[in-house]
């Protein structure tokens, strides 16, 4: 079957500093990839370059058969089908939780305002909020703000979602509300890539763990393989930090 | 973004031209000529009690000429320095403002035969010891802008060692002089001697300079037809006795004075309720003039700094360029550049009003779009990549996620800019647009009543300064 996400030697510089040296990756439909990694390796880049809020220098990157590095390609369509969940949510202030959710369908002509609302609940209550329908984003905890995000990703009935440390803006005891609706997100079968320092959460979910390091993909296998045998110097390295910490 | 860009680009296009149109079919269709003049030149030119019309002896002269060759006549006191420009750039048909005929305007205007002779004299303050021009050496002397007086100063100014200080109208610089900053000021003889009369306290001393002749003006080789009328209109006056009869109306011993007020009109609240008419037209226009242009620049700004931040380097380019200009021209430059320069390029004329519009839109524009463009980039980077995560187009993500939350950013800058654009309006005076300084001028020129008139004309201002801000922030409060 072909991939869902299939990068080639995927080059990014910014200026004349190279963040990603050349990168392959393969992502099968369904499938949740967790990406980790140190500070600064090109996480975030590489992730921003699956939807391309980054242009790429040079490879390429093909979503659903569709060549995003190609500039015939139209990129609103292929946005459209993958969501993206940022550290820092990015709710829309001046609107309500609801009109966050339903501001992307409703502009794009996907579905009326009542189809639109009707699915922005079912969300809400997916994601345990369905009392906040009406609260402005500012008033939510973190927590809140980031099921909201998930929510207003999926209002756009994405199949891909791309996770960008979702919960590393969050305090400690509103992580588990976020990470369970993203661990029933990939139970029903969507194609995550989710990047995070939340090893439990990569343990526990990720059909494949990829560890990143200076611009490359250094190592790419099961959880098991990667948290029990780890290959490469720099993954044990990193592990042992993360994990002794 | 397309769709609603180029409908209000249309809108204001269609709006111009409709102004322009309205102005233009109603000279053609009545025969009326546009005559300039001068805001005060007494007893040649100024406003009427009434402040409706103007009178004195250029415009009676107009006006009956007009009534012998059957055409109508359109007054604008521009001031005179502004009809000659005005006149050079085509936007009016001919300035009857006591100008003198000189070889240097025979250049670029055709004159009639003379209607009056006049010349040059000094005054100086009643208790002045200056007796001719001997006494001036290395003193300072008050002169107006344009005049024939001014030229000759100007060139006796080396001999004397003379320093001038130039203004644009006469009561001005007659107040220079009483006020003693100048020591003389310089104007034809019989506007001096009509001044004297009516209460500037100034005597004429030294004999009479550059004797000259007035003359009635067309721009160089165009309108034959109206020098010709005037020509023939003035002989029948002449002839009739009607001529005689102005000319006495207003230098005979019987003459009427240009400020006859009583005392009891002298008081801030006699000046506010005899000029109560004229300071309400201004004032309406004061107003037309800044929510037209507040409109128009709003718009243009906004256009002008999505423009700015937009992903593409060219609309980046020209949006930062024609801030560049707009912002860095002085607004007088550039009013004189639209009203006067533009037209005497192209020979079309611009009515003073559009002119002025173009004027403010461009310069308050400018200073907008610098503003609307800080405001959107204020705005969250995240916001922008969320929206656009969405797949919501560059356009639709600006309009529904960027802009509602920059508009709010930017709303004490807007309030700000809807009060200097007020303001900003007091200097479309000089383009002659009777808007509130401008009407403040003209009756002051009548009157001589500066301090209480300024400060009319100031707390006018102050006060609808004040309804704009209660206005806005009631806006705002709205929005909020
Ligand atoms: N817009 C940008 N302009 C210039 N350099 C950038 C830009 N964005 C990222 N970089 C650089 O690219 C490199 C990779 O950054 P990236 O944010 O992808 O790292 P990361 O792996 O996500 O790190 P972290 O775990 O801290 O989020 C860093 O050295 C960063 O300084
Ligand atoms: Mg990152």
């Amino acid at each position: 079957m072909a991939a869902k996400i299939q990068v080639t030697n995927l080059k990014k510089n910014y200026g004349s500093n190279e963040v990603l040296k050349g990168l392959d990756l393969s992502v099968a439909e369904k499938e949740v990839v967790c990406m980790i990694g140190p500070s600064g390796s090109g996480k975030s880049t590489f992730l921003r370059c699956l939807n391309k809020l980054e242009d790429l220098t040079s490879g390429s990157i093909v979503v659903d058969g569709h060549d995003i590095s190609d500039a015939k390609t139209d990129l609103n369509v292929i946005r459209q089908n993958i969501g993206m969940v940022f550290q820092h949510f990015n709710l829309f202030p001046h609107v309500t939780v609801l009109e966050n959710i339903i501001l992307a369908p409703v502009e794009l002509k996907k579905e009326t305002r009542e189809e639109a609302v009707e699915e922005a609940k079912r969300l809400l209550a997916q994601v345990g909020l369905s009392d906040k329908a009406d609260a402005a984003p500012n008033s939510l905890s973190g927590g809140q703000k980031q099921r909201v995000a998930i929510a207003r990703a999926l209002a756009m009935k994405p199949d891909i979602m791309l996770f960008d440390e979702p919960t590393s803006a969050l305090d400690p005891e509103m992580v588990g509300d976020v990470l369970d609706v993203m661990k029933q997100l990939a139970k029903d079968g969507m194609t995550m890539v989710v990047v995070t320092h939340e090893m439990g959460f990569a343990k526990e979910v990720a059909d494949r763990v990829v560890f990143m390091a200076d611009g490359y993909i250094l190592e790419s296998s099961t959880p098991d393989e990667i948290f029990s045998h780890p290959k490469n110097d720099r993954t044990k390295d990193f592990l042992n930090k993360v994990l002794n910490a | 973004m397309k769709k609603w860009q180029s409908m209000i680009i249309t809108f204001m296009f269609a709006c111009g031209v409709g102004l322009f149109l309205h102005s233009s079919q109603v000279s053609a269709a009545e025969k009326t000529y546009t005559i300039g003049t001068d805001v005060t030149y007494a007893p040649f030119e100024y406003q009427a009690e009434d402040g409706k019309s103007y009178v004195g002896i250029d415009m009676d002269i107009m006006r009956a000429v007009a009534k012998e060759e059957g055409f109508k006549v359109d007054i604008k006191a521009l001031g005179f320095n502004a009809a000659v420009q005005a006149l050079e750039a085509n936007q009016i048909d001919g300035v009857m403002a006591g100008m003198t005929v000189s070889p240097e305007r025979q250049v670029k205007f055709d004159f009639s035969e003379s209607y009056y002779d006049a010349g040059v004299a000094m005054a100086v303050g009643t208790n002045s010891t200056i007796k001719s021009l001997d006494d001036l050496k290395g003193k300072k002397v008050a002169i107006k802008v344009g005049t024939s007086s001014a030229e000759f100063v100007n060139s006796i100014k080396k001999q004397y060692n003379i320093t001038t200080t130039t203004f644009d109208d006469s009561s001005n610089m007659y107040d220079d002089v009483m006020t003693g900053n100048s020591v003389a000021a310089f104007d034809d003889k019989p506007v001096l001697a009509y001044g004297i009369k009516n209460g500037i306290k100034m005597k004429i001393v030294g004999e009479t300079y550059e004797k000259g002749e007035y003359g009635f003006a067309v721009k160089k080789g165009t309108n034959k037809e109206l020098l010709t009328k005037f020509n023939s209109g003035l002989k029948k006056l002449k002839a009739n006795g009607e001529y005689k009869k102005i000319v006495d109306k207003y230098t005979g011993t019987n003459a009427k004075s240009a400020n006859s007020n009583s005392k009891s009109s002298r008081t801030i609240l006699g000046l506010l309720k005899t000029n109560s008419g004229t300071l309400f037209d201004g004032f309406k226009q004061t107003m037309l003039l800044t929510i037209v242009a507040i409109v128009f620049a709003t718009v243009l700004g906004i256009i002008l700094g999505m423009m700015g931040v937009a992903p593409n380097k060219w609309l980046n380019g020209l949006s930062s360029t024609l801030i560049y200009i707009f912002r860095g021209l002085p607004l007088i430059v550039l009013a004189f550049f639209i009203y006067i320069g533009i037209p005497n390029l192209t020979g079309t004329k611009i009515p003073a009003f559009v002119a002025g519009i173009i004027t403010l839109t461009l310069n308050e524009g400018a200073y907008t779009a610098a503003f609307v463009k800080g405001g959107i980039k204020a705005v969250d980077n995240g916001q922008m990549e969320a929206a656009r995560s969405l797949g919501l187009p560059y356009g639709k993500a600006m309009m529904k996620v960027i802009m509602p939350q920059g508009i709010k950013i930017m709303i004490p800058s807007f309030i700000n800019q809807f009060i200097i654009t007020l303001k900003d309006t007091s200097i479309l005076s000089v383009i002659g647009i009777l808007e509130l300084t401008q009407t403040g001028k003209i009756i002051i020129a009548r009157n001589l009543e500066g301090f209480k008139m300024w400060l009319i004309i100031a707390v006018i201002y102050l006060v609808i300064i004040t309804l704009l801000t209660w206005l806005s922030n009631l806006v705002e409060r709205k929005i909020k």
